[in-house]
This record gives structure tokens, sequence and C-alpha cells, in this order.
């Protein structure tokens, strides 16, 4: 409406009211009030929609945390009982302290590997089609490859299970049958499945690093692996701190492949956090401790992603990256 | 320090013949120069001797040592790259120090080098920047510093200096001729700017097509061009070659062209009968060109195509007979563009070619 007046205001009776402050308006002058309010009208439909899909769940969630929730009934206020039931919840202290041990194992791991095998990957001569090859696992759904897995490790007629056994690894239990190993078989899966991501991010960071840099340095009189810590990690870093930040996020909520393998057992050996918070919210339905739960798992991936990203984003690097966008 | 020997050495990518059948031959403490358009197999030869490329045959011989099969850490040779190729993430003194740190020197010498390789250079003040900081001029004088704080027996230059504006590289051109004469270690540079490497190098290799066309001095190289194309490539402005054919009438041989017919003196009259040649290029730099208003004996006539103030002098373009002919006269040379001139050959610096095989007559 400002716009259709602006151009029109030299043939608008200059007595009307509505006409008299668009003269004053200046096209230059793009910061002025109308013209704020303006936008955010324009804005609203995004605004609206946003709020609905994640501001208002987000505080139905501090609402339930703060809550007892009668389903069916009146939800009676309880303070911060929830949280404080939390304290002393071992389950939910064995949860964290599981949470930690899995997130840990598998981040290391898919580093680890995923980087290898990006640097046997890179400029190898079949290159695009092994990493095709690669990435084939990161494809399948979470559950089935939980349930492919589950198979493979089957006391009965799992492949691994008789390879492990012939190889005197594995005792008469299955691995997912022994509180020992349980956990290793389900981190073993998310291994499988997620270090091709790390293979492809670090994959795109090696062909981006300069190759005079690293020919410079093997002229300055080194081999290839100080050329490797010395030149393409130091390129790759910032692309391996965006996987390394996804995989810790994900490991935080993921448990897809964990419910359709053990559901958390046995005993407790694979109930990480999320796999509790989905058994107090949705099998015994205590929506309220749940919401408690979700709220404290939230809030540590929140402060953890960002301690990582000021841990490990330092300026030099970041300018690095910049001027290779150049 | 050693001499450099390079013995029938090809390099093909595939089918592709990047280099070939190349011998040559730097003494030591030499600043050869290798010279050449892109394409032309000088930095395909110069990253074999760097052992960055796979040599297809041939042996590279640096002192009595054979070099081919050496890593390039192992090879004891320092270069400096054409985008300097220094490590972002490290300052000066450790991207300076980066090859005495590899060798395991002590921390100290290492600080020692360094401040003196930067002093000399002149960037003893920038030590504790990061290369971002740094404006070209100062990048490439970091990425020399990195091989001059090592005492190998070879430097390679590939193209160091085509980056930076015209006037730091007429000042650096001085400059690395003084460190290479300093310094005295055998040096291999690579360019594709032939004023470079008339100006630093004791001898130039021309190479055109992965083909070492001619290697000599500067001066060799700039006033006995081998071929055409040397002499075309060599000197700027270029040299005009102007296709003529030639024919003898009584004891005169003249050549002929559209636009003129000139009569040649007893030296390149003697070569061009001898060599039995019809077809003729006759080559002739700009400077040996004169240009005048008034027609005298044997002078071309033509017009001026276009005029250009080069500073001290002035290329003036005539055309003659569908031809261009350059020539580098007086910069207050009155002439205009259309206006009439006649020209004339200075014969005591002028050249024939083959116009079928390009190689020189005379």
């Amino acid at each position: 409406m400002l716009i259709e007046a602006k151009t029109s205001f030299v043939t608008v009776d200059e007595d009307h009211d509505y006409a008299a402050r668009t003269i004053d308006y200046e096209p230059e002058n793009r910061n002025t009030a109308p013209r704020r309010r303006f936008h955010l009208y324009l804005m609203l439909p995004a605004i609206i929609t946003l709020a609905a899909i994640t501001i208002y769940p987000f505080f139905w969630l501090i609402y339930m945390s703060l809550h007892k929730i009668v389903i069916g009934g009146a939800d009676r206020w309880v303070g911060l009982k929830n949280y404080a039931g939390l304290l002393t919840d071992e389950k939910n202290i064995q949860g964290w302290l599981m949470l930690a041990k899995y997130s840990g194992l598998c981040l290391s791991f898919e580093i680890l590997v995923g980087v290898l095998l990006a640097v046997i990957l890179n400029n190898s001569r079949f290159e695009k089609v092994l990493v095709t090859l690669v990435l084939m696992p990161m494809m399948m759904s979470p559950v089935v490859a939980g349930l492919l897995w589950y198979y493979l490790y089957n006391g009965t007629f799992g492949w691994y299970h008789w390879l492990f056994q012939s190889l005197g690894l594995l005792g008469e239990t299955s691995i997912l049958a022994d509180y020992g190993s349980a956990l290793w078989g389900v981190v073993i899966v998310d291994i499988w499945q997620w270090t091709p991501l790390i293979t492809l991010i670090a994959l795109a960071g090696l062909k981006r690093v300069p190759r005079d840099q690293v020919e410079a340095h093997m002229v300055d009189g080194a081999g290839p692996i100080r050329n490797f810590f010395a030149i393409s990690l130091p390129n790759i870093y910032p692309f391996l701190l965006i996987g390394i930040l996804l995989r810790f996020m994900d490991n935080f909520r993921f448990i897809d492949h964990i419910l359709a393998m053990t559901g958390g057992g046995p005993g407790n050996s694979t109930r990480i956090l999320p796999v509790y918070l989905f058994d107090v919210s949705f099998q015994f339905f205590k929506l309220g401790r749940g919401a408690a739960i979700a709220f404290t798992l939230l809030a540590v991936t929140i402060i953890l992603g960002m301690i990582l990203v000021r841990v490990f984003e330092n300026p030099a690097q970041k300018k690095a990256l910049a001027n290779q966008k150049d | 320090m050693v001499a450099l020997k390079i013995e029938n050495v090809w390099k093909y990518y595939g089918d592709t013949v990047a280099v070939r059948d190349l011998n040559l031959e730097c003494d030591d403490g030499e600043f050869v120069c290798m010279l050449g358009p892109s394409g032309c197999g000088k930095s395909s030869t110069m990253r074999m001797l760097a052992g960055l490329e796979h040599i297809s045959s041939g042996d590279i011989l640096l002192g009595d040592r054979r070099i081919n099969d050496l890593a390039p850490k192992d090879r004891d040779i320092a270069m400096v790259f054409e985008n300097y190729a220094l490590y972002p993430h490290k300052t000066v003194a450790e991207n300076i120090g980066n090859p005495l740190r590899l060798a395991k020197v002590a921390k100290h010498e290492i600080r020692k080098r360094v401040q003196e390789a930067a002093d000399l250079l002149e960037i003893g003040h920038l030590l504790d920047r990061k290369p971002m900081e740094l404006s070209g001029g100062q990048k490439q004088r970091v990425a020399i510093g990195r091989v001059i704080v090592r005492q190998p027996q070879i430097y390679l230059f590939d193209e160091p200096i085509a980056h930076l504006d015209a006037k730091l590289r007429a000042r650096m051109r001085s400059e690395l001729k003084h460190l290479q004469q300093h310094l005295g270690v055998t040096t291999v540079y690579v360019t594709h700017d032939q004023l470079e490497a008339l100006s630093m190098a004791d001898r130039i290799a021309v190479m055109h097509e992965g083909v070492l066309q001619q290697f000599g001095t500067p001066a060799e190289i700039y006033s006995n061009p081998v071929n055409a194309w040397v002499a075309g490539f060599v000197g700027e402005p270029a040299m005009n070659l102007i296709a003529c054919s030639c024919a003898q009438e009584g004891n005169a041989v003249n050549l002929m062209h559209d636009g003129f017919k000139i009569t040649l003196d007893d030296r390149l009259a003697k070569a061009a009968l001898s060599s039995g040649e019809r077809d003729l290029r006759l080559g002739v730099r700009p400077e040996n060109v004169r240009l005048t208003a008034d027609p005298d004996d044997g002078m071309i006539a033509g017009t001026v195509f276009s005029r250009q103030l080069l500073g001290s002098d002035m290329l003036v373009d005539v055309l003659s007979g569908g031809d261009h002919i350059r020539v580098r006269t007086d910069p207050k040379s009155p002439f205009e563009a259309d206006e009439k001139c006649y020209v004339s050959f200075d014969f005591d610096h002028a050249h024939l070619f083959s116009a079928e095989t390009g190689i020189s007559i005379v």
C-alpha cells in the first residue's frame, strides 16, 4: 500500500490525511516505523507457523515437566518435583553415564575410521564406485539397520555370531544377550551406519586441501604421514567439526536401532538415557517425569554443542576456510 | 650446490606428450631459466625435478646422484611455488622454519636461521603474522624465505613473481638475481615471461610443445634465435616475421612481397642462395627498422596503422602489402595514423628463416 502511495502521491489530494503522511515518505529511508510494521505483517504467517511447530511444543514440554500429567484428567502442578526426582533416579543417572560411554565410543570410532577411509578413498582408482558402496549403510533406515544386525548377531543363525564364535572371540551367548557386549553390539551398528557420513564430510574436506601446500610440504621434507597431520588435517578440521556436531546430536536423539535390537536390555545394559526417556514416557506414561528428562537432555545437548563449537573453532581456521571459498 | 643434468627425459600424460626427449645441463651455481608459453612442458619438467611428477623415461642427475626414484623429501631441493603455497595456519616464522623443523634442526638454530633469512628479505618485522595478513609481495618473500633458509643442492622457482604487480615484479627480478648470485646455489627458474628470463638468467632454455628449442645465454637467444618460433617469442615488442619469396635477378638477390621488393645485402644473399629455399621469412626486430617520411632507394612504402607510446619509445605499426611491420622509434615521432611513410631494414641485424621449417638460415 505504501509503495503504491509513493508512486502516486503527486496526484493525491494533499488535504487528505493519508496522502499527507505518505508525502513525508522517502524511498531511501527504509527503516521507518510504518515500513517496519509492514515487514512484520509480511513475515507474520511464517512466524505463526514456526511458533505452532516449534515454540508451542517447547513450552508445552516445560509445562509438562512442571506438572503431574493425568491422561484424561486434570494436570496437577508439582513445581520442580519431577526434576528433583531425577536426581535420585538411579536409572536416570545410569542412563546418562551409559549415554556418555555410548556417544564417546561411537564418535571416536566414527571419526577415526571415517577419516581413515576418506584418506584411502581420496584419489583412489575406483573412487566413485567405492564411495557409493561405502555410503550404502547410511541410506538404510536405522530400524532396518538394527533389525539387519539383530539377525547377524542372532545366537542360532546369525552369521557374525558364527564368525566371532569360530574365531574364539565369543562364548555361547550372543552378543546382544551378554551384559558386557550388548552395548558394543549397538555401538557397532551406529559405527557401521554413520561412519560413511564422516567419510563423506572428510572426503569433501580433503578435496579442498590445496595441492600446492601438500607439495610444498613434501619438498620441505615431509613424508605422507606428517603431510596428513600438518596439512590435510588442519584443512579438513572445520569440516570434521560439523560432522562431530551432527553425530553427537544424533547420538543423543536417535535410538531407533537400539529399540529394534535390544529395547534397552539385557537388564539395563543398553538403556542409554533417550531409551529410558522413551520407557518412562511411553511405556509407563509418566509424561511429567519424561518431560523433565527430555528437557534436561535438550539443555545438555545445546550446552555441549555450544562448547564443541567454541573449543574446536578457532578464528584462524575460520578465516582459512573462508579464504578457501574464494 | 651441484650441477644438474637432464638426460633424454620424456613425460607422458596418457597419450599426450608433455616433454619430448629433453637434454639439459646446468653448471654448478648457474641460474637457468626455462622459458615458454603455457603447456610447453616447462612446468612438467620442474615438477619432475622436484619429484612431484613421475618421470616417464630418461634420467635426472644431481651431481652424480640419479634422483629419478627419490621421494621429494630425499632429493635435497627447495622450491618456490607459483601461488606461494604458504601454510595458512602457521605464522611467517613457522612457515620459513618448516623445512628445518622437518629436518629436526635444533630450535635455537631454527630461530637464528629464520631471522637471518627474514632479514635478508626484509620481512624480519612480519615473523609473527599469519600469511593471510600479508600482501602479495610479502607472501612471495616468505615463500622465498622458506627456500633460502636451507642449503639445498638446487633451487626451483615456478613462476614465483607472476602474480605480483608490474612494479613489484621489476624490483623482485633484480632482488632475486642478486640473491642467487649471493647464495651461489644452482637455480632452475620457470617462467612464461621472456623479460624475466632475459633479465635474470645466466642461460635460458626456450621450450615449445614439449621440445627444447634453444639453450643459450640471453644475448645469444635474443640476437641469434635458432628458429622463427624462438625469434617471435623472445623480445617485446616481438620481432617482425615477414613471409617473402626469394628470387635471383642477375647479381642481386631480391625478396618479393605483395607490398614491396627489397634487395638483400651480401651476407643475407649468400645465405639465402646457399640454403636453396625459395619461401623465406625475413626477421627484423622493431628497433632495427627505420621509419622516414621521405622515400629513398630500397625503401618500403606503407601507411601508419596505429601508434603506441611505450614511454621511452614509440611503437609504430606500419601496414604494407597486407603485413604489419612494427617499428620502434623515437617517442617524438611525428607520424599519425593513416599517414603515408617509408621503412627500411637494418640488414646487419636481420634474420632469414625457412618458411617451411622455421629454421634459421642466417
